[in-house]
């Protein structure tokens, strides 16, 4: 049986998902814009049960009537939407410990709030990190982030 | 002097305005951005500092790394900024403005970590909101997302 796991920036909520994932796609929508701070959302359905906790509980935020959505108190990172009685949970694809194990991402939905430039942004001049960094921040540079993996300490 | 850009969380509880320009927005694909965004990549925009009022409640922050910080709100986690310690300037979470269409995107950072179906993104298959809710949520939908306005 297939196995993902996944958790927050600071690692304080983590969570592993046994089993298939459902569909994946992107969200335009001003919620979702809003909830992850940003262009839109990536999400893909994850059957509850399928879904474990393993480290933590997300704090959870009700964005609408019927809508709870997910994120870590400790670091705020956005980890799932969850619409009242749905079977599944909509996780945030950026979460997962190997987000391009998740997909094939298949739609974008809500794209009433597309920001203008979505379309052409893969054609905006492209830099890495360390080109974008002097030589002081990378040697001073020291990552707080969790590990793409489970641990059994943490920090 | 130009009205100030406002913005905030999803929630409202915290809220800024910005008493300066935007500059150099951008998109990061970097790992540690995708992960505090919980996102394949984070949209962000330049503000100086000095510029950034907080109107309403303050972030939370989480050091993601030695020099960095990033704010967030503790009270429903919208992510906000992202700051080097040492620099006068600091981003902004384009999502978080009140119009994120101010921000207009010029360069992509961190490719080091982009996602394989970005290049693509924009091709795939689109709908609107209101096609894909059923017309029974559509009647139970109240929005508690804070207004794009002060």
């Amino acid at each position: 049986m297939d196995k993902f796991s996944g958790g927050c920036q600071c690692g304080a909520v983590r969570f592993q998902v046994t089993g298939p994932l459902g569909n994946a796609g992107i969200c335009h929508c001003r919620m979702c814009q809003k909830a992850f701070g940003s262009w839109g959302a990536a999400l893909v359905s994850v059957p509850a049960k399928s879904l474990a906790w393993t480290r933590g509980q997300p704090s959870v935020f009700r964005s609408s009537a019927i809508v709870a959505r997910g994120f870590c108190a400790k670091c705020g990172t956005p980890l799932h939407m969850h619409e009242d009685g749905d079977d599944n949970f909509e996780l945030a694809i950026g979460v997962f410990d190997e987000p391009s194990r998740i997909g094939p991402l298949t739609e974008q939905v809500g794209v009433e709030g597309r920001v203008s430039w979505f379309k052409d942004m893969h054609l905006l001049p492209e830099q890495t990190t360390a080109e974008t960094r002097t030589p002081q921040d990378l040697y001073k540079l020291k990552s707080l982030q969790h590990p793409d993996h489970d641990t059994d300490h943490w920090p | 002097m130009n009205p100030a850009v406002t913005g905030g969380c999803q929630c409202g509880r915290v809220r800024y305005a910005i008493h300066g320009p935007l500059f150099n927005a951008h998109i990061c694909h970097c790992r540690m951005c995708q992960k505090a965004f919980g996102n394949l990549f984070a949209a962000l925009a330049g503000v100086n500092k000095a510029d950034l009022r907080w109107t309403s409640g303050e972030p939370a922050y989480f050091r993601s790394s030695s020099i960095v910080q990033r704010g967030f709100c503790p009270h429903c986690g919208t992510p906000l900024t992202f700051a080097y310690d040492h620099t006068s300037h600091m981003n902004i979470a384009i999502g978080s403005l009140d119009n994120p269409a101010l921000a207009k995107v010029e360069n992509q950072y961190g490719i080091e970590g982009m996602a394989p179906a970005f290049p693509a993104l924009h091709e795939l298959p689109g709908s609107r909101t209101e096609d894909d809710i059923s017309a029974e949520d559509l009647r139970r939908l109240k929005s508690f997302q804070h207004p794009d306005h002060d």
